[in-house]
């Protein structure tokens, strides 16, 4: 016992192997016993145990030693058997049962943690019914045959004294009929020592009859063997067993029992001194006798060389034998039985050397016979022995797993001897401190039962926990392995208590698939047992299960709607993670003086929102002055930080929900939380602080402000964006906290915004540099009027061109009304606002010319206020049920998508709010389809100075038919005209989709008298055309205009073409869709700046016989550059060969080429004629004139040509020069070059003075020079 | 190819960052967590091994019933760990090889960050492709 560490076993072991004594009472001895509710063995069981009972012994080899403990196990002869198996597996079954029912109380109690379970001792968490339950398992395999320590040593045979007969009764007591199989069957020896007890009942009556027995018996049966045992001597008074000494083997026994209630001291003490000396006196001198009867005759047959020889010649011979005859073929008469009966007595009298020595002489002998049970049964006691001779720790191993794993091979049979086997060299392991060692023989025990399984994986899991290092994920593995094993026998609670402390290591693990199995299977039990709440919080650990499979999945959610339900209480989770709240998501709308028109204006940029109302809203300096000052005199300097929403208004938040599942979920009664505190001032902040919370408690639902509710179902893995809405009522302020919904009828779960998480879209402006407190947090004010305002009929899809009257309705729903509105439009080549005063007018007619042009005058003329704001009558107030309409003009100027904006501005009549203005905004999204492409290109007339053919090439890139309806020509300027009749060009009238049509017209400046500005270009011909100087059509040709300019047009005289054509709606009664096509800035000027024209007669007659014909030939020049230009005209009269070069030539080839002059003759036709020698005309007048030409002017200068014979000449012979002047540089003049100026500036290079044509860039290490190469003409001839 | 093998990458705050069921057999829904039992309770040992040896394939280390636990360890004691009931040491040698560059690739990837979940299907294509080839 030096090893306190050793005591756990060795206890074990003296506790188990120890002497069996038979017992064989008559049923009278039991009736006297019962009435101390005790039966015999029980009433001598607690005298059984002798720690110092000092009994000298010898050993074989005469070495005498002293016996201090001692215990004996009193049998009754009947459980001197093999216990049932059926018996014994309810038995443990009971016993687990029981110890599950016992652990109740704490099942409920959180897991305490890993930590400190580790640090405690191991009597603190291991169950005490392990114990408990080892020892019955042990038991339960007792009284086998192949091991001689069950075997009983003695027999104790109790008669009463009022038996009949009391010496007969002794003689039929140890009737062999009744004995146990053991000794019938020839297991061991029958003749066993016997002792003759005598009870006597003092309650009976005296002793007198009793010492009259005993003096027969001795007579009869020797007077050593006998004893006499009195008890009852007391008279049904109160016990005085302090401490009842067999309460603590009677643990089952009620309190109310009484056990040995009439047993006084002295019986007590005589029943101590009665087992005191059988034991001493009978029982171990019999057994010293014994092993020296045993020791002799093993040393004779089988100790010594010869007996050894002999023995294994033996055993050779036996070879043959069948093995299934080994069962019988020990008898107690034997050697192999003899031998193993002294190993066992010898062990049971501490005598461990001579066991050891015994058994391994036996183990050869059976491992020979293949007699693999005893072999196993001696293998094991080896290993006992070693183990309690404390040496060879690993001889002593080794025998256990030898044995271990015969009593496995050997099959069912020996299956318990294995478990039994299996938990002695567990405990032997772990006396050594080899708890891994010991955790996997317990995994190694675990066999097909169950339940049995169940116990000995749980204590494997302890074994890891205590092994160092420390086996956390072991323990926990096994703990599971054990639940579920404990879940198939129906040990729910065991279960629980398994899998709870595989929790403590599981607890917040990221392997997914084992924290749902544990949370799941553990929820899942509580709420088999009925404790509902403990089972939801386990099933809210697994709501978040997307990475399960579907049908698992279903199977959660069923079990966890199912729990919820059962539960009947309503639960409010924090965060509850089905569906998961997007939080980045989060947007808060809220309307202070800005208000929106619909959603997608919400979501437009502050900035383009602030750009476009720039120039309406006060400015920042403005605004102090005004509201903002108004604002700080009504509330705290406080508050101004905050957010301004205003009463009546909603506020609008918008956040995503994701269902992490693949099963569609209903969430329903999505809401907002909100806090709403009273708006008095309040000096103390803290108080406040503390009543806003209560308030939010309380006036949740009163009305302080109205909540929004939700309903949504989110299919597998869907997000959704709930909008929800909250409207104060009344002034004060008003906190978003967060927002909740219900899963099920009895399941809330909420989150709760946290400020810092929070991006804010609503105030970009300028008092969010202000703000930096709680963006959740909102400033109620009171009610103020707002507008309403829709667009009727803006189409979402349209061609472009496609003109449109629309209205804008504003409406006010309050009864403040608002006046001095304002309003600007994005843009403006799409939207324009009509004359508010002609607000019914039917559309396509009123664009059509009148007689009386006195309505032009009303007209609106956005043109002249371009890009500015358009300001509503000064009379326009807008009140409750008065509905402000306003005309606006629609042009889809440009195919694609676009967005309008619009805003408009109004003030609020009441000065008393914290608002004097406030802003509407709306965004409308449109499409534009493309429909027709018009170009036109414009070359000079070739005959006629100041007038030019253009041909326009018109296509229809949509996907409708279109009309062509009318070409004009806008401004007054110029006057058009068609060449050839459009009925030629399209018959059809329809321009069909895809289908390209080229018309030439001629266009030239206009006179001041007639204006034929319009072409109609319809069938039919007598259309009313409509007028393009009036709006909307000029306004929206203006901005046509600005958007197509670029930057060389200044000076360079343009046309304008607007091309209206019509299409025919789907509607019957609708009048047709109005279409008009812009195109500006067609520049009719060429490269050339100077134009000339020669004109004379074509033909003169002439009577050449009396002089020479001289004919004045007119000469008209153009400058149409923007320079003064100087020009000089030569003629000459050159020789003949000369005057027929080509190069002289060019003007008069190129314009009689141009096809559209056929009724130009070609002047050089009747070259032939003219004579070879003689030129055949000559000049005459100056040879060389010099005009000067201002620019955009025209001149005229008179030539005269004289001939000599009739025919047709070529006066082609004459040369122009001009220069430009006043211009030094020419070419900076011109528009790609001051464009190219300007990049160059804006890049940051300089140009030097010198050489204009070279620009430096200086960059502090190095200079990038740039030449400006190119061919630049600044002349023509 | 076995007909049960459960790969997994384990980072060394022992975080599953990467798991497939790579055997032949059909799945079961129970195998799933089971398998991760095993493998977790494996940790376990290949902590007390992993210190011992300066292999990176720590061979088979531990076993439930027929299933066997292979593991190997990187340098940066990141655990790619295979539950398999087939007995190919070699094989499976290759497998964690190849894997172990696969991973290391992974980590070469700026936008990765070293012990979160490998989620690209590249890595998940070629892990699968590799237990074919290997296991």
């Amino acid at each position: 016992m030096a090893d306190p560490a050793y005591s756990a076993l060795r206890k074990m072991l003296l506790d188990e192997i120890t002497p069996v004594v038979m017992v064989l009472p008559t049923p009278l001895v039991e009736e006297r016993c019962q009435k101390n509710g005790l039966s015999f063995v029980q009433m001598l069981t607690p005298f059984c145990v002798f720690n110092n009972i000092d009994v000298p012994v010898r050993t074989a080899s005469d070495q005498p030693y002293r016996l201090q403990k001692f215990k004996l196990r009193m049998v009754y002869a009947s459980d001197v058997r093999q216990p049932n198996v059926e018996v014994t597996k309810e038995r443990l079954k009971q016993v687990i049962t029981d110890a599950g029912n016992i652990e109740d109380s704490d099942l409920y109690l959180e897991p305490s943690s890993i930590e400190t379970i580790s640090t405690s001792s191991q009597p603190d968490f291991v169950p005490t019914w392990f114990q408990f339950f080892n020892k019955e398992f042990v038991r339960s395999v007792s009284f086998s045959d192949h091991e001689a320590f069950d075997h009983p040593v003695a027999c104790l045979l109790v008669v009463s004294s009022n038996d009949k007969d009391p010496i007969n009764k002794f003689v039929d007591l140890f009737n062999m009929n009744q004995l146990p199989p053991l000794l019938n069957e020839g297991a061991m020896d029958p003749k066993i020592p016997k002792v003759f007890v005598l009870l006597h009942d003092n309650q009976d009556g005296s002793s007198e009859r009793a010492s009259k027995i005993l003096a027969e018996m001795r007579n009869t049966f020797g007077a050593n063997d006998c004893r006499l045992l009195c008890i009852n001597s007391l008279q049904d008074g109160a016990p005085a067993h302090e401490p009842n000494p067999w309460e603590f083997y009677m643990p089952n026994a009620s309190p109310d029992q009484n056990l040995g209630r009439l047993l006084n001291k002295e019986d007590v003490d005589e029943l101590r001194d009665f087992v005191r000396d059988v034991s001493s006196k009978d029982i171990i001198p019999n057994m010293e006798q014994r092993i020296r009867v045993l020791n002799q005759q093993v040393s004779a047959t089988r100790k010594g060389f010869r007996n050894q020889i002999k023995n294994l010649w033996w055993r050779k011979g036996k070879e043959d034998a069948p093995e299934n005859q080994t069962v019988n073929m020990y008898t107690f008469s034997s050697i192999e039985s003899q031998i193993r009966v002294l190993g066992d007595y010898a062990f049971m009298l501490r005598d461990y050397e001579l066991a050891l020595s015994n058994y391994r002489l036996l183990s050869t002998d059976y491992k020979l016979d293949k007699a693999w049970k005893r072999y196993a049964g001696v293998q094991e006691m080896m290993g006992l022995t070693y183990f309690m001779l404390n040496q060879s720790k690993k001889d002593a191993e080794y025998c256990m797993e030898n044995a271990f794993t015969t009593y496995l091979r050997i099959g069912t049979s020996g299956k318990g001897n294995a478990t039994r086997c299996g938990l002695w060299w567990v405990e032997m392991l772990k006396a050594t401190g080899q708890y891994k060692e010991a955790a996997g023989v317990y995994f190694r025990i675990s066999g097909e039962e169950p339940l049995h399984s169940a116990v000995m994986l749980e204590q494997a899991s302890y074994c890891y926990l205590l092994a160092k290092p420390i086996m956390l994920r072991k323990y926990g593995f096994h703990l599971i392995l054990s639940g579920d094993l404990y879940n198939k026998c129906d040990q729910i609670k065991h279960a629980i208590r398994a899998y709870r402390n595989a929790l403590s290591v599981f607890k917040g693990t990221t392997w997914s698939h084992i924290r749902d199995h544990v949370h799941f299977h553990i929820g899942q039990w509580y709420a088999s047992l009925g404790r509902f709440d403990v089972a939801m919080k386990h099933m809210l650990e697994i709501v978040a299960c997307s990475h399960q499979s579907q049908p698992m999945q279903e199977l959660f959610m069923k079990n966890f709607f199912q729990i919820l339900q059962k539960t009947g209480k309503t639960y409010k989770i924090p965060r509850l993670q089905l569906p998961i709240v997007n939080i980045s998501s989060l947007n808060i709308v809220s309307e202070d003086h800005r208000t929106y028109g619909s959603p997608a204006a919400v979501s437009v940029k502050e900035s383009i929102w602030q750009h476009l109302e720039e120039e309406m809203v006060p400015s920042l300096t403005n605004a102090k002055t005004t509201w903002l000052d108004l604002q700080s005199k009504l509330l705290p300097n406080k508050l101004k930080q905050s957010n301004v929403c205003v009463a009546g208004e909603a506020l609008k938040v918008e956040i995503a929900f994701k269902n992490p599942l693949q099963l569609s979920i209903p969430i329903s009664s999505v809401t907002l939380m909100c806090e709403y505190s009273p708006n008095e001032p309040q000096p103390d902040a803290s108080s406040s602080a503390n009543q806003t919370v209560e308030d939010g408690k309380t006036n949740s639902d009163t009305s302080f402000f109205t909540l929004s509710e939700v309903d949504i179902t989110l299919e597998g893995g869907e997000t959704t964006l709930a909008e929800l809405s909250v409207v104060p009522r009344i002034e004060g302020r008003l906190k978003v906290t967060g927002v909740s919904w219900k899963l099920s009828d009895s399941m809330i779960g909420y989150y709760n915004f946290e400020p810092d998480l929070i991006k804010k879209r609503i105030s970009k402006g300028r008092r969010k540099a202000k703000q930096t407190t709680n963006k959740l947090e909102f400033l109620v004010i009171k009610s103020l009027p707002r507008l309403e305002g829709i667009i009727n009929n803006l189409p979402t899809t349209v061609y472009a061109g496609n003109l449109q009257r629309l209205s804008l309705q504003l409406k006010n729903s309050s009864d403040i009304p608002v006046k001095n509105l304002k309003m600007k439009i994005s843009h403006p080549r799409f939207l324009n606002i009509g004359n508010p005063e002609t607000v019914n007018v039917d559309f396509p007619a009123c664009l059509e010319k009148q007689k009386t042009s006195s309505n032009k005058d009303k007209d609106i003329d956005t043109t002249k206020k371009s890009e500015s704001v358009f300001h509503f009558p000064e009379d326009t107030v807008i009140h409750k049920e008065n509905t402000f309409v306003l005309p606006l003009w629609f042009r889809a100027a440009t195919p694609g998508n676009v967005s309008l904006y619009l805003t408009v501005y109004y003030e609020v009549e009441d000065k008393s709010t914290a608002m004097r203005y406030r802003t509407l905004r709306t965004h409308h999204i449109l499409e534009v389809l493309p429909s027709l492409d018009v170009s036109f290109n414009i070359s000079p007339c070739p005959s006629k100075l100041q007038e030019y053919i253009v041909r326009m090439d018109v296509i229809n890139k949509g996907l409708k038919s279109l009309k062509l309806r009318q070409l004009s020509s806008v401004g007054s300027e110029w006057q058009i005209s068609l060449i050839e009749s459009i009925q030629d060009l399209i018959p059809s009238g329809n321009l069909v989709p895809g289908q390209a049509l080229s018309a030439f017209l001629k266009l030239k400046i206009a006179n001041k008298t007639e204006t034929e500005t319009d072409v109609w270009l319809g069938h039919g011909g007598g259309g009313a055309v409509f007028d393009t100087r009036r709006a909307p059509l000029v306004n929206f040709h203006h901005y046509e205009q600005l958007s197509q300019k670029t930057s060389r047009q200044e000076h360079e005289s343009t046309v304008d073409f607007m091309l209206i054509s019509e299409m025919e709606s789907e509607t019957e009664n609708q009048p047709p869709q109005i279409f008009s096509h812009h195109a500006c800035h067609c520049s009719v000027s060429t490269k050339r700046p100077i134009w000339w024209l020669l004109d004379g007669p074509k033909i003169i007659h002439y009577n050449f016989t009396n002089s020479l014909c001289e004919t004045k030939l007119k000469m008209t020049i153009h400058n149409s550059s923007s320079f003064p230009s100087s020009i000089t005209i030569n003629t000459f009269d050159s020789p003949p060969g000369t005057s027929i070069s080509s190069g002289n030539k060019v003007g008069w080839h190129d314009m009689s080429s141009t096809p559209s002059e056929p009724r130009v003759p070609p002047p050089e036709s009747a070259k032939a004629v003219v004579l070879e020698s003689v030129p055949p005309f000559i000049w005459t007048g100056s040879s060389t004139t010099h005009v000067k030409l201002g620019p955009n002017s025209t001149t005229e200068v008179w030539l005269l040509v004289t001939t000599f014979a009739p025919g047709t000449y070529d006066l082609s012979n004459y040369s122009l020069h001009w220069s430009l002047v006043g211009c030094g540089d020419v070419r900076e003049k011109e528009g790609w070059y001051l464009e190219f100026d300007n990049f160059m500036k804006k890049s940051g290079f300089r140009r030097r003075e010198v050489d204009r044509g070279c620009y430096v860039k200086n960059l502090r290490s190095f200079y990038i020079i740039l030449e400006l190469k190119g061919d630049v003409v600044g002349s023509d001839t | 190819m076995a007909s049960t093998a459960c790969f997994m990458i384990i980072s060394k705050n022992d975080i599953p960052i990467y798991e497939a069921e790579v055997g032949s057999a059909l799945k079961k829904e129970e195998a799933a967590h089971q398998h991760q039992f095993i493998l977790h309770a494996a940790l376990d040992v290949v902590q007390d091994l992993a210190w011992t040896t300066s292999a990176m394939f720590l061979k088979s280390i531990d076993r439930f019933n027929d299933l066997v636990v292979s593991v190997y360890v990187t340098a940066g004691h990141t655990r790619l760990m295979l539950l398999h009931d087939s007995r190919n040491d070699d094989g499976i040698k290759s497998f964690f090889q190849e894997v172990h560059e696969l991973y290391i690739k992974i980590l070469l990837n700026p936008l990765y960050l070293p012990g979160s979940r490998v989620t690209s299907s590249h890595f998940d294509t070629k892990v699968r492709a590799l237990a074919r080839k290997y296991i």
